[in-house]
């Protein structure tokens, strides 16, 4: 293979899209917010809002290349919240039962979205639609009858709040952001370099073809599902142990931050195409144009406005980029 | 013959002036059973009760059941008291278009109106309403900000996640008029609805603002979860001790932070009184035809803060506060 | 004649009250072709699930090497070596070509104490199932499938049935979709399967390309073999006729004649 199709097999990969676009939201803050964002400060802003969003964005992300929709992310992160802060602030547990049982629970509503989509006809997308609201319903519903209020307060010491929910290598980073690197090479593992991901890819190009080939699509449909609401319950409880304490609402923009991070990470809407490093690099994208803007001299009314044409831009790039891989056929006679 | 109709006619006018003197018969509209604030609302008005059934009335609490429909459901809960034919109705005025004409049938038919929680001075004077029981947003702010100002801030932020509802922008424009008048200056800081309920991306946000601006030495959030996310963003950007927190509304958390010192104050508007006082004024107009000259009568703000932190918690304890 | 591989014998099929298939009886030998004929709705669609285990005959046997057989599923089905080919080619457009070629049954090699798909042995050996097959354009296993002709995917996938172990290849409709340069392409895949041994079913509604390449013909008509006979014993308008169900094209004549007859002569 020559140079020149060497650097064109780069640009075909899913993540072209995704990595150009950080590049140039960097380089637009790095210019507009100066030095005081380039700095460790500036740089962790957005380092630890894409790792709370980042942890969620894979599995949805996951889920959507698979060909399904998991909009209860954004009850679930409340739910995370709350339970931790009932058990162990309100009844004053242990703060590993509360961790314990936080998770337990994530993984009881995944397992239900997951079994409710094999086995009904419904689409994913109303499934995860009525466990949105219904949780929320128990959320509020449990807190007010428990506590009587709508906000629990929570304080944790020891090792839990270092590992969950603290700030760690001279306190600007959170715990999360190595959480989210963690999992997110375990994800690339599984992914790109394991059968299984090939198996997920199957499912969302073709699903009848899938099942036709012996792949356990059911069983795979409900780990994600387990997956992507574990994920969400466990930002949530790091962020009541980091902010002492939770909310009844909250959580709802995870839902929308989620898929746009997953779109401009070059993951396909309907399914079958896309990449964990993708999805990665779309989360710090959109990080940076949430949290860029404080540091520069713009009208922070306009932080909206300028949030949507730079993730359109985003979305734009990546698109062509996908054409590119699809319609490439080499030259002939060119070897 | 003569005798009895002059005893029937005697046991009437007696009746009747039986029922008129036991004529105090209230109705309070309120939100639902599940929200928490409104149960605070239900303390005032079961506290205030017995002084009303002593003089020979009866207090009817109407609660909607849920959010979903709202501004039909108020209506048709006016339309419930008036039905009933009540003396005396306390209502909050939330959604004015849909409320304001059924408001104005209840006073039509003689029923006498008190505007609680929202609507303000203005609308109950129009409604033809005999007072109104609550908070004013801006004079809210305003008094935050002062507070600022006399504890010798000299620049504050207002955080407000929820730019463009009028109430919370009214609370911000208090805060900066009330720390300008106070010698000092004042911002809003609006977020997008994407940071809306992800406290790190409120957190980050505000660290962001204190470390390009290193003169903010005042935060106040408009809502009591936000400032948990100020709190930590102050530590982060180095400023704890310097910059001081103060939010509107009470939440838990902020309340143990008042009693740590961490932070400054917070604005209550106080339900407990807002129907504790509604009910009593009703019930006393009704009953003895006082009028209070006091309009409106301003529940809030109340500012809680390190030297009324203990009483505070044990109202709240209490399901007072 | 080759020998008999798989055979449907009385097989009938209903769906709760509706009778799909009646008393089925075919044969399906090595190294030849069955053209599975029949206008739409004749009941094409529901002998291949049969075969591929999709759905279960409501009574009949299956025969299978002298053996009856049962396939509760298309695995079951799959693991007997027999594979089938829908008509879009069932390959994954968004994937690429070697990822595509193992789909469930990839390759793997250990990177350290992790095991992880062999991606340079999965592009090699795809590569070279499909230019086996005469399909020599495609040269780069990375490439993704929807990049490739509706005919260059036919063959991916066919090259893919022959390389695991296929003894009975199901074609549904390969062609359907073509243009004529295309579809010739598959018709020589087709023969070329043929000669390696397999037996193919070959499922159409266009004559031209039944008669290019098949051996052996059965027609349905209404969920019924109406008629059953081998390469030269009916001519290309009676099997036409077969196909639309005889008396109808006859009749669509004589109205035809009807009309264009001049009004001076009735």
């Amino acid at each position: 293979m020559n140079s020149h199709s060497a650097l064109g097999g780069l640009l075909r990969r899913p993540e072209s899209g995704a990595f150009l676009g950080l590049i140039a939201v960097l380089a637009f803050f790095g210019i507009f917010g100066g030095l005081t964002f380039l700095q460790p400060a500036g740089m962790a802003s957005w380092m630890n809002v894409a790792a709370n969003l980042g942890v969620i964005a894979i599995p949805v992300g996951l889920l959507m290349i698979a060909g399904e929709l998991d909009i209860s992310v954004g009850a679930m992160v409340p739910f995370g919240a709350m339970t931790v802060a009932v058990v162990s602030g309100h009844y004053g547990l242990s703060i590993w039962l509360g961790i314990g049982v936080t998770l337990i629970f994530g993984v009881l509503v995944g397992l239900i979205n997951g079994y409710m989509v094999v086995r009904t006809a419904v689409p994913s997308l109303i499934v995860t639609l009525g466990s949105l609201f219904a949780v929320q319903g128990v959320v509020l519903g449990l807190t007010v009858l428990i506590t009587k209020s709508t906000s629990v307060a929570l304080k944790v010491e020891g090792p839990a709040k270092a590992i969950f929910g603290d700030f760690v290598f001279g306190g600007q980073v959170q715990a999360m952001v190595l959480w989210w690197l963690v999992v997110t090479a375990a994800y690339i593992y599984f992914v790109h370099f394991s059968r299984f991901g090939n198996w997920i890819f199957a499912m969302g190009g073709d699903k009848v073809s899938a099942r036709n080939a012996g792949i356990p699509t059911e069983r795979m449909t409900i780990v994600l599902f387990v997956l992507s609401s574990t994920s969400a319950v466990f930002v949530g409880m790091c962020q009541a142990i980091l902010y002492n304490s939770a909310q009844v609402a909250g959580g709802q923009s995870f839902i929308f931050n989620s898929i746009i991070s997953v779109v401009v990470g070059g993951v396909l809407l309907t399914g079958g195409f896309g990449s964990i490093i993708g999805i990665f690099f779309g989360t710090i994208t959109f990080a940076i144009v949430n949290q860029g803007i404080y540091y520069t001299n713009f009208d922070r009314n306009w932080s909206a406005l300028i949030i949507g044409v730079l993730l359109l831009v985003a979305v734009l790039m990546n698109n062509t980029f996908r054409k590119m891989a699809l319609s490439y056929a080499p030259k002939k006679g060119v070897k | 013959m003569k005798l009895v109709k002059t005893l029937l006619k005697a046991t009437a006018v007696m009746a009747l002036m039986a029922t008129t003197a036991s004529a105090a018969t209230i109705a309070v509209i309120g939100g639902s059973n599940d929200d928490a604030f409104w149960n605070i609302i239900k303390k005032g008005i079961d506290d205030a009760t017995p002084a009303v059934v002593a003089n020979g009335g009866s207090v009817n609490y109407l609660r909607l059941v849920n959010y979903d429909n709202f501004a039909p459901d108020v209506v048709q809960l006016i339309q419930t008291a008036i039905s009933m034919k009540v003396d005396g109705l306390v209502i909050p005025d939330w959604v004015p278009e849909a409320e304001d004409p059924a408001i104005k049938q209840a006073v039509e038919a003689g029923i006498k109106v008190i505007l609680m929680n929202a609507g303000g001075a203005d609308k109950a004077r129009e409604l033809g309403a005999i007072n109104y029981v609550g908070s004013d947003e801006y004079v809210a702010g305003q008094a935050g900000g002062t507070y600022f100002g006399t504890h010798g801030q000299k620049n504050v932020l207002c955080v407000n996640t929820l730019p463009g509802t009028a109430n919370i922008e009214a609370r911000c424009k208090g805060v900066i008029d009330g720390i300008t008048a106070a010698g000092g200056k004042g911002a809003q800081l609006p977020l997008p609805s994407t940071s809306f309920g992800d406290p790190t991306a409120v957190a980050e946000a505000i660290k962001a603002e204190m470390i390009k601006d290193d003169t903010i030495d005042g935060i106040i959030t408009i809502s009591a979860g936000d400032a948990d996310s100020a709190a930590i963003a102050i530590e982060q950007a180095g400023k704890t001790g310097k910059a001081m927190l103060g939010t509107f509304d009470m939440n838990q958390a902020g309340l143990d932070r008042i009693k740590a010192s961490t932070q400054l104050f917070a604005i209550d508007q106080q339900p407990y009184l807002q129907s504790y006082l509604a009910v009593s004024l009703l019930a006393s107009a009704i009953d003895f035809g006082t009028s209070l000259p006091t309009f409106p009568v301003l529940t809030g703000p109340g500012i809680v803060d390190a030297s009324n932190i203990d009483a505070t918690l044990s109202g709240v304890a209490k399901g007072a506060r | 004649m080759g020998d008999t591989i798989l055979s449907l014998n009385n097989i009938s099929k209903s769906f709760g009250p509706i009778d799909v298939l009646h008393d089925i009886n075919l044969e399906v030998r090595a190294g030849e072709v069955l053209c599975l004929l029949g206008d739409n709705g004749a009941g094409k669609s529901t002998v291949i699930r049969l075969l591929s285990g999709v759905h279960q005959p409501t009574s009949g046997r299956m025969v299978m090497d002298g053996k009856p057989v049962q396939f509760k599923n298309p695995r079951e089905a799959a693991d007997h070596g027999i594979a089938t080919v829908h008509q879009f080619g069932g390959t994954f457009p968004l994937m690429s070509i070697g990822r595509s070629f193992f789909i469930g049954r990839e390759p793997t090699r250990w990177f350290g104490p992790l095991k992880i798909y062999d991606r340079k042995k999965a592009n090699e050996i795809a590569v070279k199932a499909v230019q086996n097959f005469g399909i020599t354009r495609i040269d780069d296993g990375d490439r993704l499938v929807g990049g490739l002709s509706g005919g260059e995917r036919q063959a991916l996938a066919i090259a893919r049935a022959v390389h695991f172990g296929a003894r009975v290849l199901i074609l549904d409709e390969p062609t359907a979709a073509l243009g004529v340069k295309q579809a010739t392409h598959v018709l020589c895949i087709v023969n070329e399967a043929k000669k390696r041994g397999l037996a193919v079913i070959f499922i159409t509604h266009q004559v031209m390309h039944a008669m290019a390449v098949g051996d052996h013909f059965a027609v349905l008509i209404r969920g019924a073999v109406a008629a059953d006979f081998r390469k030269g014993e009916r001519t290309r308008e009676q099997i036409t006729d077969l196909m639309a169900g005889g008396e109808t094209m006859a009749t669509l004549e004589a109205e035809i004649d009807a009309h264009s007859t001049p009004a001076s002569a009735q």
